[in-house]
């Protein structure tokens, strides 16, 4: 690989949680990351996603994935492809598909590659619209077996396409899920999450979770905080979406612009 | 209001001004000073620098003002109309323009924003900016802007700002009364802004649609449909109307047809020529493509001439009669294709449409009372195939007693047409009982015709309302039918079918005052008793009829309500029988001889008729 596997970030010192201040300037601690894993998604765009990386959800899941979510998850290519240009697309579609009126895509690393502790980041370029609801985010892999909120989630990216310009951070556990989560949204004053690339990303060790954009801390949850366990001490995959309606984004509007779609220029791990 | 009347309205409001205010345009050798203005504000506290107000023509003059009580997040001044109700008399609608003398710099912004209430919930018909009292070349109108009673904050996104270079229209409005009533308006904090919460500015043509229409050669079309789309804060998307100025054409196939820089398409040559344009460095959604044809078949006679009485008939258009108002025969509704042109056939004007989808023919300055006619007519001729499932439709539209649209007191019907009624090639006539349009409940205030249906091109002629002829004619159209009776069989007095007995006198001199005349149908000859009192017939020589059975009559009348006829012989012996008047058309008796007892028979020399109104007989004769 040619990438640069060490990046430099400054550590903070001066931090407000609650702070709405748009400072761009933070000083944080220096740190070396290593990348472990990532996806360019500079692939050859006729062989589709990289199947040793990623695996798809498929079908509405259990009550709309459990927020009564609008959509069907497909892999057809209409639904989820790399665009050639180094993106991998994601595009939500206004069609009625197996009793669904909108299909989309959902793909996850689970049972490829699930991280425990690290730098967690992607650069991406939202949808948009009421009721669009993208995400990038990660569940514990003990999915299975202790189910969910016991499992832990962590949302490095939701965005409510109603509100283009804000984006969420959030972490849902054992008694502190759903809208109890410990949740963060941070607004852009003057721009908006839909018209260009933005990174995401979280940077995750056994004390906290620190969540950035575009290298821009605005939200640091610690283990103390977590109002039940503190269930982030094992590992989690990835997953990318674009959900349509449900509990958390609410309805779609009749005039929603479709397709909507979600680029992601790459995903990359480091430790 | 309905926003096709609104814009009309809003374009001959800007000529009427550009004519006014001809003294305000630039100077041309003034261009080209080194630096515009980049003031972003139109009004925030009040004018900004350089801003002049006009109204448009016919609105109310002083509907603007400066309001320093009703602000937006209690500033010091806002801008204040006053809508006017229906039938204001100091104008129709409240509408003006912002403008600078010297133009602005606006090429850094992206978008004129302003924060907006009313008095009541409205939609306001027209709001822009680009209207600069002359060519208006980068217009750009919100349509239909809804308010409420609360400030909202409102986005007129720039198409394209790189050519607001110089520009001196800074907002614009257009409103009339909603529902007949006025009400108030304030706008404030406008301004041109280049705001990153709004995204993904595209454009359109042809309402972004791909349109297809045909057109003949040497033809002129213009590009329609001008729109730019962009995504608001709240991520929908908001389409605002723009103008040509924005855009660069470009035709598929030059030989077939141009297109200059206003959007205007010539069709120079046969075959078909995509037209696309584009936006701000970017391909517009929407198309039109040009197929041109040869000149179009057209009748080679006139429609038939109508033979209605004038005083019967309200007529629209008709070389007969003399025609009411009309506004217009294409109201060039939103999604209309149709395009009109008067010709002549053999000096007969005709109405010529072409790429009919569907087009509104509007008599709403001056609405037509139809509640004593019958019936519609019309004239059509299409060269297109008429065959099943091809329909012609005809919709009537009556503004209900408040004369204008909506309201909830308008009433409308269509019927559709398909073969046999239509036809190719030939003039089809309609003449269409208004009772058919069992939906036009009220017929006083007649104020559209939409024509629609599947054939393209359609050549009208004679479009009228009329009143049947329910009133009984006065007189016959035709003789009786002629007698069947072997001539052997009869004595005729009068008739065209036998030879009658010689040298009768159908009109002797017996002091009556009946106006006695023939008439004559086909040398069939007919006799008529006008203004009858009484009235004689010598017989040219005495009559033998006794070994006869029947005295036969044809006779008719509209008006009589009482007719005898008498046989007479010497003495003077004369007998009445009584006949039924007035008739339905021809009546035919006869009556058996034995009836005029005690007339001698074998003597017979003269009748008489006695009675009253205006007699016709045809066909006396005795038979056996």
């Amino acid at each position: 690989m040619t990438i640069k596997t060490k990046f430099i970030l400054f550590g903070l010192f001066a931090f407000f949680l609650a702070s709405c201040k748009t400072e761009n300037i933070q000083e944080l601690d220096q740190k070396q990351w290593n990348l472990v894993w990532s996806d360019e998604f500079t692939a050859n765009q006729t062989n589709g996603i990289d199947t040793t990386k990623w695996t798809h959800d498929i079908g509405r899941g259990n009550n709309g994935w459990g927020n009564q979510e609008l959509e069907y998850y497909t892999d057809k290519k209409e639904n989820i492809s790399l665009d050639g240009k180094g993106n991998l697309t994601i595009t939500a579609r206004k069609e009625n598909f197996a009793g669904a009126s909108f299909t989309s895509s959902r793909i996850k690393t689970q049972g490829k590659f699930s991280p425990k502790y690290g730098k967690i980041e992607a650069r991406i370029k939202c949808p948009y619209g009421p009721g669009v609801w993208p995400a990038f985010w990660m569940l514990g892999t003990n999915v299975d077996q202790v189910g969910w909120p016991t499992c832990g989630e962590i949302d490095i990216m939701e965005l409510k396409g109603q509100e283009p310009n804000v984006m969420y951070g959030s972490m849902h556990g054992p008694g502190y899920s759903a809208g109890n989560s410990i949740t963060q949204r941070y607004a852009l004053i003057n721009n908006r999450f839909d018209t260009n690339f933005h990174t995401f990303s979280i940077e995750w060790n056994q004390d906290k979770v620190d969540y950035f954009v575009d290298n821009y801390l605005y939200q640091r949850t610690e283990r103390s905080q977590a109002k039940g366990n503190w269930v982030f001490d094992q590992e989690f995959y990835l997953i990318l979406n674009v959900a349509i309606g449900g509990t958390y984004v609410g309805y779609v509007n009749i005039d929603t612009p479709f397709p909507q779609t979600m680029y992601i220029d790459y995903v990359r791990v480091y430790q | 209001m309905k926003k096709y009347i609104m814009v009309q309205r809003l374009l001959i409001s800007c000529l009427a001004i550009f004519s006014l205010f001809w003294s305000c345009k630039r100077d041309v050798d003034s261009l080209g000073s080194p630096k515009l203005s980049h003031d972003p504000e139109v009004f925030i506290d009040g004018f900004s620098s350089g801003l002049n107000y006009a109204a448009f023509s016919n609105s109310v003059v002083t509907a603007f003002t400066v309001d320093k009580t009703n602000t937006y997040n209690n500033s010091t001044a806002s801008m204040k109309i006053d809508v006017p109700d229906l039938n204001d008399p100091r104008g129709a609608y409240a509408g003006g323009t912002y403008f600078t003398s010297v133009g602005r710099d606006l090429s850094s912004y992206n978008v004129l924003s302003f924060w907006a209430k009313a008095s009541k919930a409205a939609e306001i018909d027209v709001v822009g900016f680009g209207n600069d009292l002359g060519l208006n070349k980068y217009i750009t109108i919100l349509n239909a802007v809804k308010v409420n009673t609360n400030w909202q904050k409102y986005y007129i996104p720039i198409p394209d700002a790189s050519l607001l270079k110089d520009e001196r229209g800074m907002f614009f409005y257009s409103e009339g009364p909603e529902n007949d009533r006025g009400y108030t308006l304030w706008f404030d904090e406008v301004k041109f802004e280049n705001l990153g919460t709004l995204g993904h500015l595209t454009s359109g043509i042809m309402e972004s649609k791909d349109v297809t229409v045909s057109a003949e050669i040497g033809e002129k079309i213009s590009l329609s449909g001008f729109q730019s789309i962009i995504n608001l804060p709240n991520g929908l998307n908001q389409v605002v109307s723009t103008s040509a100025g924005f855009y660069k054409f470009k035709s598929s196939d030059e030989n077939v047809a141009t297109v200059d820089d206003n959007g205007l398409i010539t069709v120079k040559n046969q075959g078909a020529a995509l037209i696309t344009a584009i936006s701000n460095g970017s391909t517009s959604k929407g198309s039109l493509l040009v197929k041109s044809i040869s000149a179009l078949p057209q009748p080679s006679a006139p429609a038939p001439i109508p033979d209605k009485q004038s005083s019967n008939v309200l007529s629209l258009f008709s070389n007969k009669y003399t025609n009411v108002p009309v506004d217009t025969w294409n109201t060039h509704w939103q999604f209309s294709t149709a395009e009109e042109s008067f010709i002549k056939i053999q000096n007969d004007d005709v109405i010529k449409y072409k790429n009919l989808n569907f087009v509104g023919i509007e008599l709403v300055s001056q609405t037509l009372n139809v509640s004593t006619m019958t019936h519609f007519h019309i004239d059509i001729w299409t060269p297109d195939n008429t065959d099943l499932p091809k329909s012609f439709k005809i919709l009537l539209v009556d503004f209900g007693p408040n004369n204008a649209y909506g309201g909830n007191d308008d009433s409308s019907h269509e019927l559709s047409f398909t073969k046999p009624k239509l036809a190719t090639g030939q003039w089809i006539s309609f003449d269409i009982p208004l009772s058919n349009f069992s939906g036009l409940t009220r017929k006083n205030n007649l104020a559209q015709l939409v024509l629609s249906g599947d054939l393209p091109n359609v050549y009208i002629d004679n479009v009228y309302f009329y009143k049947a002829d329910t009133q009984v004619p006065d007189a016959p159209t035709a003789a009786p039918s002629a007698p069947t009776y072997p001539a052997a069989d009869v004595i005729s007095i009068y008739s065209d079918s036998y030879t009658n007995v010689a040298n009768s006198n159908l009109n002797p001199n017996w002091g009556q005052s009946t106006r006695v005349s023939e008439l004559n149908f086909n040398n069939n000859r007919v006799l008529k008793f006008a203004g009858l009192n009484y009235q004689g017939i010598q017989i040219g020589s005495n009559q033998n009829v006794s070994n006869l059975g029947f005295l036969h009559l044809d006779f008719w009348s509209s008006n009589a309500s009482n007719l005898n006829v008498y046989i007479i012989s010497p003495g003077p012996v004369e007998k009445p029988v009584s006949l039924t008047v007035p008739t339905t058309g021809w009546s035919s008796i006869d009556i058996p001889l034995s009836s005029f007892a005690p007339v001698d028979l074998s003597k017979v020399m003269q009748f008489k008729f006695e009675g009253n109104g205006d007699i016709y007989i045809d066909n006396i004769y005795f038979r056996r």
